[in-house]
């Protein structure tokens, strides 16, 4: 049979499109052709430009100027060991770069040999990737300069054009957590794994839960292993809906399905988002009593339960189908409905 | 000197264990530290007249886990209830404002984090500006290693002096019980160690920890009920600079300096200062952009080097200080907290007991 999870991976991917605006869109679209730009606020040059004056909230305006594209190396980091977000695979340096012409200096990585190529006040000019789409990352890093000279055309006006060419960009989001299951968690896992249901009897309120929470949330206190009972698998259907399934990445569902509430017999907590079998979904009623379908031993798992949400069931229970009981009167359900 | 009914003081709190990895969820870590702060005030939960908390979903990574946390108040019948997506300091001063209404008189704030679920090299490149530092990887080992170059090239200090404040911070949390990192360190030893990135060593950074802290607060004559010696809040400021960490002098907090300017710090010195540097250098900068003399015990808990529950560090630099007036009998304290990369926000609070 199963185990019950202890630790589980889960990763949490959702993409961006950022709209940029007249100010980071000008930038960005300045990166597209290879040209660094600041903005003039006052007597400074902010690289990269910001919509707004950092000193006191005032509108910069759009008073662009080239800037760079050499520059000098004000605080520097080596990074040994670059993880997958960073834009070198190998070894490289993070550095700030006060970029000739700006007054405030711009983030990026440097790529040189090693650690011993780095030291402040070293210049640089940038090395850009082959396709460049308007992005921060189309410079892929720094160089050491090839020469001692000035950067050409430095504070030279840059005019935005009237459209913008690059006016978003994409941004995946992209994290892993590693999870532990908590001790409720492992003790709900366990009782699915045998086909039963467990929940926790405050002592105080005498309110049972359903599965064990470690805790009473009424009555904020602690509950252990002494609370538990075990609540029958037949209850009532005291809330639902029924959802009309739009595509996104992993949607598996086409038709319009259920997702129902259920308050077992004797609890006072109900489980969230169920299934329900065997009727299809227009017949479905608050009042309606149901039981659980257990899948057999063998097709049970508790791989999708975690310590994020109750009452989920993993692949131990398929659902949930009408006992042929009348329907309960919604007197006593209307206060345990969600 | 009498407090009136709008000065508010520190009369409960309490801290969780501090743990490198806690097989519970933030809402069980929760629940003692919320029951034990209204216990140690000699109140229920009933009394509280408003709860704020500070947690960030994104480090346990359960969406909606600040919703769950409510369960830990018994929020039965419905309480007066915030949260701010920052650490519980920040809370606390949400809790302060609040008390000023003067139509309640005893709140709870508290701050929880399970870090241990994430990767915070990775986690808090999301945390940046998304058009020019989150595209590349901008993580905060690499961000506070710029900062603590920039330090050392303005000459203000030495890779031996911070190894030094290491040392002297883990010496110190030998004494505290809510230490995770603590004990005798030898200063060449701690420089022999390789860098995570030049100039920071890991002894330079601070734990991952999983922890939760709350206090609770009481305006007026109730502050005299609930507490013998109750840790008054004389002042609390909280200023932000630009996001942008190539926008400041990183070498100093101006910041910090207007909002100690800002809660009082001028009136007199204080006797402990608790400094939520996690970062070792940053205890440096902040000494300095607070004006603190060798008069100053700084960091006697062993500051956020000996334990970092994100979202809880900066609540218990403020316990720390309110801790050294309740029980320890001293008269003025000072507690500082951050939030965001390089010491972008900080939060300063004046803390006083009675003669």
């Amino acid at each position: 049979m199963a185990d019950v999870v202890r630790e589980s991976v889960f990763r949490l991917q959702f993409p961006f499109q950022r709209t940029l605006g007249p100010t980071i869109g000008a930038f960005a679209s300045a990166l597209a052709e290879q040209t660094l730009i600041g903005v003039k606020v006052g007597d400074r040059v902010i690289t990269p430009p910001l919509e707004y004056d950092p000193e006191n909230g005032a509108d910069a305006g759009t008073d662009f100027v080239r800037v760079g594209p050499k520059g000098t190396v004000t605080t520097w980091t080596w990074v040994p060991e670059p993880t997958h977000l960073h834009p070198l695979a190998h070894p490289f340096a993070f550095a700030f770069v006060l970029l000739d012409g700006a007054d405030t200096p711009m983030f990026h990585a440097v790529n040189v040999g090693s650690v011993d190529d780095m030291r402040t006040g070293m210049r640089v000019e940038p090395r850009w990737r082959a396709e460049c789409e308007g992005r921060i990352d189309d410079l892929e890093a720094f160089v050491p300069a090839t020469d001692d000279g000035p950067s050409d055309g430095a504070g030279e006006p840059w005019v935005a054009p009237a459209e913008l060419p690059v006016d978003h960009m994409e941004m995946d989001c992209d994290l892993t957590y590693v999870d532990n299951s908590a001790p409720a968690t492992l003790i709900w896992m366990r009782a699915l794994l045998d086909g039963k249901l467990l929940g926790q009897t405050c002592p105080v309120c005498g309110r049972t839960y359903v599965g064990p929470r470690g805790l009473c949330c009424v009555d904020a206190i602690e509950l252990d292993e002494t609370h538990l009972v075990e609540v029958p698998d037949r209850g009532v259907v005291t809330n639902f809906t029924i959802i009309t399934p739009t595509p996104y990445p992993g949607q598996t569902e086409t038709e319009p399905f259920v997702r129902c509430s259920i308050l077992l017999e004797g609890t006072d907590a109900v489980l969230n988002q169920q299934t329900v079998l065997e009727i299809p979904a227009s017949e479905v009623r608050v009042g309606l009593h149901v039981e659980c379908v257990w899948a057999p031993p063998e097709e049970r798992n508790v791989d999708d339960v975690g310590n994020r949400g109750w009452g989920v069931g993993g692949d131990c229970m398929r659902g949930w189908r009408p006992t042929g009981q009348p329907d309960e009167p919604a007197e006593n359900y209307v206060e345990r409905m969600m | 000197m009498p407090r009136s009914e709008n000065d508010i003081a520190i009369v409960g709190y309490a801290i969780s264990p501090m743990l490198r990895r806690t097989d519970q969820t933030e809402t069980m870590m929760m629940l003692p530290v919320v029951a034990g702060a209204i216990k140690s005030a000699g109140l229920t939960k009933d009394d509280i007249g408003f709860t704020v908390s500070g947690s960030c979903d994104y480090l346990s990574g359960q969406a909606f886990s600040f919703v769950s946390n409510v369960d830990a108040y018994g929020a039965w019948p419905p309480i007066n209830e915030s949260h701010v997506e920052m650490d519980g300091s920040f809370a606390l001063y949400e809790a302060f404002v609040r008390l000023l209404q003067g139509d309640i008189d005893t709140a709870l704030a508290a701050g929880v984090g399970k870090n241990s679920n994430s990767d915070p090299s990775t986690l808090y490149t999301i945390e940046m500006d998304p058009y020019y530092l989150t595209p590349l990887g901008a993580d905060p080992w690499s961000l506070h290693a710029l900062q603590y170059r920039a330090l050392l090239d303005s000459g203000k200090t030495t890779e031996r002096d911070v190894a030094e404040l290491v040392a002297r911070n883990r010496a110190s949390a030998k004494e505290n019980i809510h230490a995770q990192v603590s004990g005798d360190y030898d200063v060449d030893e701690l420089l022999a160690a390789d860098y995570i990135r030049t100039p920071l060593r890991r002894h330079d950074l601070p734990p991952i920890t999983d922890g939760c802290a709350a206090v609770v607060l009481a305006r007026g004559q109730k502050a005299y009920e609930l507490c013998e010696r109750p840790a008054w809040i004389t002042g609390i400021d909280h200023r932000i600079e630009p996001h942008l960490p190539t926008l400041r002098d990183l070498t100093t907090s101006v910041s910090t300096t207007q909002a100690a300017k800002g809660a009082g710090l001028d009136a007199g010195p204080v006797e402990v200062a608790e400094l939520h540097a996690p970062f070792s250098y940053q205890e440096l900068i902040l000494a300095e952009s607070l004006g603190l003399d060798a008069d100053t015990q700084i960091n006697p808990s062993g500051g956020a080097l000996a334990a970092n529950p994100v979202m809880a560090t900066g609540l218990i630099r403020i316990i720390e200080a309110a801790k050294q007036i309740i029980e320890n009998g001293k008269r003025r304290t000072l507690a500082h907290t951050t939030s965001g990369p390089c010491l972008q926000q900080n939060l300063v609070a004046i803390l006083e007991g009675d003669e």
